[in-house]
């Protein structure tokens, strides 16, 4: 199988850089467009979509006084959010308080670097990609951390442990399913993994349905979706904001631009969920018609509706009973589904 | 799972059929009931000054003032401090006082909020209806019929 | 006055010639230092130092297991608490201990060891007019702040004189503060501005991980002195404005049903029979509505996000609104009822207004099922609400918990059955029970309650509609000025959205109270929140709070 070449080499290409400078530029370049893609929709998500999807589900109308169905809504809420006092707590763990909604925004970009988005873009495609998506979204949990270590408030520090707890109680189901799905693709490299559900599965009256692991093991799919929810910390399992409870968990003491780096974070965070989930289970960018960045868009977007659907409709789980659901329910069910495929695959290859 | 999945589903449904239960306000104005009680409008050419609408205020919100021979000199009434309990119509014998559908109020301090009576004549109609018309068929029960055409400008 | 009437209405009395205030001074022998006749009950006075004893056997023996208010008042030569205790078997066996207590010295005897509800009632006697409870636990201020100089409700209080606290009496904000001590446990401050106390509500909690270990309600925010507003009002008009902003949550006409009803009582007035459906009719819509808001949080509390549930609960309720503004004139602060009837015949066309509560009521069935649906049946809802929060059906008469909080207890009290007012005795509709006694009782109560409240309006409307046209009294003939007599005593409750409602009045001769106290059930419910949520999760803790369903402005008043 050919690699495909990788956006940074692409840009270098076009400039006609070479050698180190080339790389050391086309990543730069690269990196900078992919943030920047994230960044727009994150803003397209966070002020706009997400009111306008909540108010659908409440027979609402919501924002649409500025601008074309309220899309301007998205400037004014950037000026209002960053023109706000940052208001600094006495007692406040200073350089922890300050680092941590940075964390926070960019182990969730980073996760993106290693995921193939269609039409070639694509920042680097290492061997072990899976392994670094997942490592990479699993920092932001070390920033929850440090905001609810260094907020000096209560209600953060319990938003914090809520958020290791269901961190280390749902990584694990949500590594483990996927690696279902690396049994099935025999490799760690997200090309490969996108590469193998190309392949015809089978053809219902010409119509041919590719092996996306989606329709090849559905349960893994239910699974990921759900450890997936729990791992962005979207309802019913947002137990570590649970603004009813303890007002707004970790972020309890964050304003202005700190806040919009950790309200963008949480966004970009969903969006990487879902990336992860296209990646995975959906045949990543693939799709008849429309060109692969739009189908790649088109499933992230999905994944997020999703999200906004459960929060509509379904009650957050108390915290002991979220553990038990982690525990208890979702590791037993991913180790027993990585067991039954890997015997599948071993019996069938 | 059955129970989860049918919340989902009538959210769902909420969602598709595009209804909305919220309006767009200023551009589609509420429909006031006739009887809603919003700013008072003062007519001075009917009022006869009795005080009576001072004395049954539970709040005091009104205030008049005459001079030694009991002509009216002011009446002024602090329409932020007002509860809107329309009492002050009901006691009036002459129709002078009466609770518009008005409710659109705004001012820059609580002070702006004093109205005194040339503001209160000037307090515009809800849509051009005058309540005392449309209160007509209750009005029986509780105020006499007033004297004459009723003027407020 | 009617005092000698209503002694000889009493069926009981008539066949034993022995009147129940004769009956209670027997049992209580010499307890009884003298008498009082109240006008719903009659009053024993017993010595402050014996209110236990004459508690205890009026509750063991003689089954007053109901402390359903306590009033407290200064007169010129003495202090005076009542109790006014009733049952929950049967509520119109009422009777008034009356402890009075010398002004040099006003000690009396705490009831808190009979009664766990006169914990909060006497603190807050002490706090508004000074009397000082022996044995009580913890006598402390509850509504005004622990630094406040003199007792508001006590004649030779100064209104004019400036409260000086200086920083050093206040809690020093800036102060570190750890009285969790050296133990694990940790102490937060849940309110006064917390997204899920529903209003001003500062609950001081102690928690161990996520358990609560220990809690304490702190109230107070919202006091507006309604008690005193009231008693500066005359009967005749200039109350009724205010108990719609008792409990503000669209239970306006349930809280004016409850002054009418007293003021109507101690006035002796009839009310007409028409007049007498409409308000039963409106104040079954404003219970719809009230319940929709308590639905519609709850439900907020749990799922945690101002989402579907809580828009379809508001919207339900706008249309309620809708009918209610067509009626009174008002969304909100309705001042519908009057003295002697209501303000305002059914809106012309009247058919229109019928069709419009019959649209209502046709869809309601479907609005219910929605929120089973998305509520009642929901496995995390139930997961949630099962077993948890519980308040046994014993713990909560002491506590007083009436309204739905006690019918989800499986308390069968509803004061609209069993001391039955208005026209609800002539129409078919049931007392909704739970015996859960857990917060998902709770929310069933409310959720079947908005049911037979549509039951009852479409029986209202019925017989509005059929009503010949020359009989429509909506009024009856009140004098304009309103005196009952000096020294006539009254309490009276109505069935509000949250509960037992109930106002004391003591007339003094001239047009306005002497002293007006108002049972507000919130106020009675919320104190047993640290019977439910101790040794429970945070979580469990706020959606027992919400399944209590309080408005922090009934609470303070």
């Amino acid at each position: 199988m050919s690699l495909q070449a990788v956006l940074p080499d692409t840009i270098s290409g076009l400039l006609g850089l070479e050698g180190i400078l080339g790389d050391v530029v086309g990543g730069l370049v690269g990196a900078f467009l992919i943030a920047n893609i994230m960044l727009i929709m994150t803003a397209f998500a966070g002020p706009w979509a997400k009111r306008k999807i909540t108010a659908a589900f409440g027979d609402r109308i919501a924002v649409n006084r500025i601008g074309p169905f309220g899309l301007l809504t998205i400037v004014t809420d950037a000026v209002r959010l960053l023109s706000k006092e940052l208001i600094v707590p006495e007692g406040v763990d200073r350089p922890a308080w300050d680092l941590a909604p940075m964390v926070i925004p960019f182990s969730a970009l980073l996760g993106f670097a290693v995921i193939p988005m269609g039409n070639g873009i694509q920042l680097a495609d290492p061997e072990t990609g899976l392994a670094f998506a997942f490592a990479a979204a699993s920092i932001a949990s070390l920033g929850i951390v440090m905001t609810g270590y260094a907020s000096n408030n209560k209600f953060s520090l319990i938003g914090a442990l809520r958020a290791v707890a269901s961190n280390i109680a749902y990584e694990i189901p949500l590594v483990v399913t996927a690696a279902s799905v690396v049994i099935f693709a025999g490799s760690l490299r997200m090309s490969e993994i996108v590469a193998v559900q190309a392949e015809p599965l089978l053809s219902v009256a010409g119509v041919t349905i590719p092996t996306w692991f989606a329709f090849v093991n559905p349960f893994a799919f239910a699974l990921f979706i759900i450890a997936n929810l729990a791992e962005v910390g979207r309802n019913p399992f947002d137990i570590p904001e649970a603004p009813t409870e303890i007002v707004a968990g970790f972020q309890t003491e964050y304003s202005s631009v700190y806040f919009v780096l950790i309200y963008l974070g949480e966004f970009i965070h969903i969006f990487l969920g879902g990336a992860i989930a296209a990646t995975l289970f959906l045949g990543g960018p693939a799709g008849p018609v429309l060109p692969g960045f739009v189908w790649f868009t088109i499933k992230i977007w999905a994944f997020f509706l999703f999200t906004q659907w459960a929060r509509s409709a379904i009650p957050r789980l108390r915290v002991d009973q979220f553990l038990e659901i982690g525990w208890k329910g979702m590791l037993v069910l991913s180790f027993a589904n990585l067991v039954l495929t890997a015997i599948i695959v071993g019996v069938i290859v | 799972m059955i129970g989860i999945l049918k919340g989902m589903a009538v959210t769902l449904r909420h969602a598709l059929d595009g209804e909305t239960f919220t309006v767009e306000y200023p551009e589609t104005a509420p429909e006031v009931s006739p009887r809603f009680r919003g700013v008072h409008k003062f007519s001075q050419e009917r009022c006869i000054w009795c005080r009576q609408c001072e004395n049954v205020c539970p709040n005091d919100t009104i205030q008049i003032v005459q001079d030694d021979k009991r002509n009216g000199e002011q009446y002024n009434l602090h329409i932020g401090q007002c509860i809107y309990c329309r009492l002050c119509e009901e006691v009036c014998p002459v129709d002078a006082i009466l609770l518009t559908q008005n409710f659109e109020f705004t001012a820059d301090t609580k002070n702006d909020f004093v109205y005194n009576k040339e503001q209160l004549k000037n307090v515009p109609w809800y849509k051009d209806i005058d309540p005392l018309n449309s209160r007509n068929p209750d009005r029986n029960a509780w105020i006499g019929e007033g004297e004459g055409e009723v003027d407020y400008q | 006055m009617s005092l000698e009437e209503q002694q000889s209405d009493d069926p009981a009395e008539l066949e034993s010639g022995v009147s129940r205030g004769d009956e209670l001074a027997d049992l209580l022998g010499d307890l009884v230092v003298g008498r009082e006749e109240h006008l719903n009950a009659p009053g024993l006075v017993i010595r402050p130092d014996e209110v236990q004893d004459a508690l205890f056997k009026l509750r063991d023996e003689a089954g007053f297991d109901h402390l359903s208010c306590v009033t407290a008042q200064e007169y010129e030569d003495r202090y005076e608490s009542i109790y006014h205790l009733t049952k929950f078997d049967d509520r119109t066996d009422e009777v008034s201990v009356v402890v009075p207590t010398s002004k040099d010295n006003p000690v009396s005897q705490s009831a808190e060891p009979v009664f766990r509800t006169a914990d909060w009632h006497e603190r807050e006697a002490y706090d508004l007019v000074g009397i000082q409870y022996e044995d009580h636990p913890d006598l402390r201020r509850i509504l005004l702040p622990d630094t406040w100089q003199g007792h508001p409700l006590g004649l030779d209080y100064d209104q004019d004189r400036p409260q000086i606290a200086t920083l050093r009496e206040h809690a020093n904000p800036l102060e570190e503060d750890h009285r969790a001590g050296d133990s694990n446990t940790m102490y937060i401050n849940i309110g006064p501005h917390h997204p899920a106390t529903h209003g001003v509500l500062h609950v001081e909690t102690v928690v161990d991980g996520e358990q609560v270990v220990d809690l304490d309600s702190d109230i107070g925010y919202l006091h507006r002195c309604e008690e005193q507003m009231c008693q500066q009002g005359t009967y005749r008009h200039q109350i009724m404005p205010y108990p719609d902003r008792w409990d503000y949550i669209s239970a306006g006409l349930l809280n004016e049903w409850a002054y009418a009803r007293t003021a109507e009582d101690l006035a002796d007035i009839e009310v007409p029979e028409y007049a007498q459906i409409i308000r039963t009719m409106g104040a079954e819509l404003c219970r719809i509505a009230s319940h929709m808001i308590a639905l519609g949080t709850f439900a907020l509390d749990v799922y945690g996000d101002f989402t579907a549930i809580f828009m379809y609960a508001m919207r339900d309720r706008e249309i309620v609104q809708n009918i209610l503004e067509d009626l009174t004139g008002q969304r909100m602060m309705f001042n519908y009822f009057r003295l002697g009837g209501v303000v305002w015949d059914l809106p012309e066309p009247r058919e229109e207004f019928f069709e419009k509560i019959r649209d209502f009521i046709d869809e309601l069935p479907q609005a219910l099922e929605e929120y089973h649906d998305m509520i009642t049946s929901n496995e995390i809802l139930q997961a949630r609400t099962v077993g948890t929060g519980v308040l046994p059906p014993e713990v909560a008469k002491s506590y007083g918990a009436t309204g739905p909080v006690a019918r989800g207890s499986g308390i069968d009290y509803d004061l609209r059955r069993d001391d039955s007012y208005g026209y609800y005795d002539e129409l078919d509709w049931d007392v909704v029970v739970e015996d859960g006694c857990d917060n998902f009782s709770r929310l069933l109560v409310r959720m079947r309650e908005v049911e037979e409240s549509a039951k009852i309006i479409q029986q209202c409307v019925d017989l509005l509609e059929d009503w010949p046209e020359d009989e429509r009294n909506i009024q009856a003939n009140v004098p304009r000025t309103l005196k009952p007599e000096e020294d006539t005593e009254i309490y009276r409750a109505v069935e509000g959205a949250k509960g037992e409602l109930g106002i004391y009045i003591r007339a003094d001769g001239t047009d306005k109270p002497a002293r007006f106290k108002i049972r507000s059930p919130c106020f009675s419910n919320l104190q047993t929140l640290p019977e439910m949520s101790e040794g429970e999760y945070i979580p469990d803790m706020i959606a027992s709070l919400g399944s209590l369903d309080i408005v922090l402005g009934e609470v303070d008043r």
